[in-house]
């Protein structure tokens, strides 16, 4: 068991590592916590795309997580403090964030990087609604790694590389099943949450590894 | 559902006015990915590949073809005719290059019944599994194609 | 009450935020300013806003590279070399061009973005397209499916062009489609008169643009059309010619025997069109008051399926068949084609077996 504390001594890189290790692996915001569904299950059919949408996830959940994160911290909660605005305002605040900057970085690459925005940038509309985006920024707020723009910036990561192995994953597997034999009742969706499923058992495993209460 | 770049670039070029007047889904509800499946699984049923049942087709066009709008015969009591035209037409798949226009009117004289399809049909059913939405005017059912060009389980 | 007031400025300071930022990056990023054109080393330059795609900065400029599907990139008619400056190959462009086609840096100009100076090279007779204003003179039924469009030029007014050349008809946004197509159609008007042109269309089933002209398309309606293009042409030879045709393959052939009439050119030339039955042939006492006129030219019409009893004079069978027969050694002749592929496959075959060599068979393939 990989014993930790809670976050008395700040940022030291091992507890970063924690951070990210949870993220991305024991506590993967697609296999445990089941966000993030929809593009999934409907993008994971060729290993091409689902590594562009995987990608493409990472970007902006990074990018919008450490955002939120600063936004909460500085906006939010002292409003809260000095105002009474409820905490719950972030559904709102984040959400149009999220939106904003995806369109932002879509800008951005389509400037910058014209081969980069061939390979993801059409994948970036499609996930401007991925409940997995926001739901790692709540998730970073319910465990307080707010307090620490490098740890949510480290969550956020985590969260999003985790999607994206669970994603290139699940297309792997989908293609080796392209000349199987699947009944026609569970072929597409059905299967593939059977799948889903599968590998999400194998993850239950990794819970209670670590643990980031704070 | 989601849809990835390429399934949306196959439907825009599917629907009507873009590639031809009527498109390729007719007046079929159903999503493709429902419509190829459901064709898939009839196909299976009976017992045949797309692979045979586009090689048949095919035949037949190129029966037609050599014929040039005049009726030939091509099986019991099957005849066809080829109504050339001179354009071209790409498949809704890019990429896949572009295909002659014009009709094959496939026709069944013990039973009266017709059936029309196109070159791309032919590639279509090859190489997607695609035999078009219920209510095209090229639309295919496979059960029935079978039964014409006595193929599969539906000859017996 | 000051917290309704806290959260409402602090979700509409947020919102604020973001569009002005999204605001000034738009105007910066997507932005590229003004880019020069250079076309074939020079001869040409334009300049032109940033942003668009190739083909719709040549065709502003009144530059029109051949396009069917209206810059949608279905038809990939619209391929052009990019010699520098086009960035690296977009998605929608890879399907669409072959290995070689990629190597030899030809892109699809109504899918490539110009985002700085770009380097082009296209045919030199692509500068004598122009874009035309018309009307439609008279529409007059051929056969049962096809109908003979007579067109007068607007503006411009006149059309210069060489016997067998093709324009491009734009059939407008009507009923369900979207957006404007462009077809292509052979003259079948004489260069001589450049204020007119004559196309002849055959009804395709589904066509979007035949489905127009049959059903939507009135006499003194205004057309755009493009053109003109191709090399279909008569050659600088003087060999006996071998011409073949089907359906409205006749068009280039009305067009250019006309021409011969008109100019006194003396070629020795023996036409074969065939029709399915006699309701699909026309144009046939036309082409016969010709033939009588002039020795040089012989006209063979073939019905390949006459009704029984038919009152049918001329050839009987499929074309190649009866091109089979009077077609004697073809070593020292020419053959000029114009049908559907399979009319076009078939005759190439039977005129290769008389001997005509593969450079003297002349065909537009329309790929």
């Amino acid at each position: 068991m990989i014993a930790q504390t809670a976050g008395a001594e700040g940022t030291s890189l091992g507890y970063l590592m924690l951070i990210l290790l949870s993220a991305t692996f024991t506590d993967n915001i697609l296999l445990t916590r089941f966000l993030g569904m929809c593009s999934f299950l409907s993008i994971s059919q060729q290993l091409k795309s689902a590594v562009g949408l995987g990608v493409a996830v990472v970007f902006v959940t990074t990018i919008t997580g450490a955002l939120n994160a600063a936004l909460y911290k500085y906006a939010i909660v002292p409003a809260n403090e000095h105002f009474g605005v409820p905490l719950g305002l972030q559904f709102i605040v984040f959400i149009v964030v999220i939106a904003g900057v995806v369109q932002l970085l879509e800008m951005l690459i389509e400037r910058v990087s014209l081969s980069l925005y061939y390979a993801l940038g059409i994948f970036l509309p499609l996930i401007t609604v991925n409940c997995a985006i926001l739901g790692a920024c709540l998730f970073l707020v319910n465990l307080g790694f707010h307090r620490n723009l490098l740890e949510a910036t480290m969550f956020s990561f985590g969260s999003g590389f985790g999607w994206m192995l669970a994603i290139v994953a699940m297309a792997g597997i989908r293609s080796k099943l392209k000349n199987q034999y699947i009944p026609l009742g569970l072929q597409g969706p059905g299967i593939t949450l059977i799948i889903t499923g599968i590998i999400a058992l194998a993850f239950i495993g990794f819970s209670g590894m670590v643990q980031l209460a704070k | 559902m989601k849809r990835t770049p390429d399934e949306e670039r196959v439907l825009e070029r599917m629907a009507p006015g873009v590639l031809s007047r009527d498109g390729f889904l007719g007046a079929d509800p159903r999503p493709l990915n429902e419509i190829l499946a459901t064709d898939q699984a009839e196909v299976d049923g009976l017992g045949v590949t797309h692979a045979a049942i586009a090689a048949r087709l095919r035949a037949v066009l190129l029966a037609a073809r050599d014929a040039f709008g005049r009726s030939v015969p091509v099986g019991e009591g099957l005849s066809a005719v080829y109504h050339e035209a001179m354009g071209r037409i790409p498949s809704p798949w890019p990429g896949e290059g572009v295909f002659p226009k014009g009709e094959i009117e496939l026709a069944d004289q013990r039973s009266g019944h017709t059936i029309c399809y196109t070159p791309l049909s032919v590639h279509l059913i090859e190489a997607h599994g695609f035999y078009e939405g219920r209510g095209s005017r090229y639309r295919l059912e496979p059960s029935e194609i079978c039964r014409m060009l006595g193929l599969g389980e539906a000859s017996a | 009450m000051i917290t309704v007031l806290a959260a409402t400025l602090l979700v509409a300071g947020v919102s604020a935020v973001l569009a002005a930022i999204l605001l000034v990056a738009e105007r910066r990023l997507v932005a590229y300013g003004t880019c020069t054109i250079d076309i074939n080393q020079g001869a040409r330059t334009l300049e032109v806003e940033g942003g668009g795609t190739l083909l719709a900065s040549l065709m502003a400029n009144r530059i029109f590279i051949p396009s069917a599907c209206g810059g949608r990139g279905t038809c990939a008619y619209c391929k052009v070399k990019v010699l520098e400056g086009a960035g690296p190959l977009g998605p929608t462009e890879e399907p669409l061009l072959s290995k070689e086609e990629v190597a030899a840096n030809v892109r699809i100009s109504c899918q490539c973005k110009v985002r700085q100076n770009v380097r082009i090279e296209i045919p030199e007779h692509l500068f004598s397209v122009k874009e035309y204003r018309a009307r439609v003179e008279t529409i007059s039924d051929l056969t049962h499916d096809i109908k003979l469009l007579r067109i007068r030029l607007l503006d411009p007014d006149t059309l210069e062009f060489v016997a067998g050349q093709y324009v491009q008809l734009q059939a407008p946004a009507y009923g369900d489609n979207p957006d404007p197509v462009y077809r292509a159609y052979s003259m079948a008007s004489p260069p001589s008169d450049s204020h007119v042109i004559e196309l002849i269309i055959r009804l395709v089933p589904g066509g979007i643009c035949t489905t127009w002209v049959f059903e939507m398309l009135k006499e003194g309606d205004e057309v755009l059309l493009n053109g003109p293009y191709g090399d279909f042409r008569l050659s600088d030879s003087q060999r006996e010619m071998i011409w073949i045709a089907g359906g409205s393959g006749m068009a280039p052939f009305w067009s250019i025997i006309r021409h011969m009439d008109e100019k006194g050119i003396a070629r020795k030339c023996t036409y074969f069109f065939g029709a399915n039955k006699k309701r699909d042939m026309f144009l046939v006492d036309e082409f016969r008051a010709i033939e009588k006129k002039h020795d040089w030219f012989t006209f063979v019409p073939a019905l390949s399926d006459p009704a029984a009893g038919s009152d049918w004079d001329g050839e009987r069978g499929l074309i190649t068949e009866v091109v089979d027969r009077r077609v004697e050694a073809g070593g020292e002749k020419e053959g000029y084609l114009c049908g559907s592929p399979g009319l076009i496959n078939a005759a190439i075959k039977i005129i290769k077996a008389k001997g005509v060599p593969e450079n003297c068979i002349y065909y537009d393939k329309f790929e």
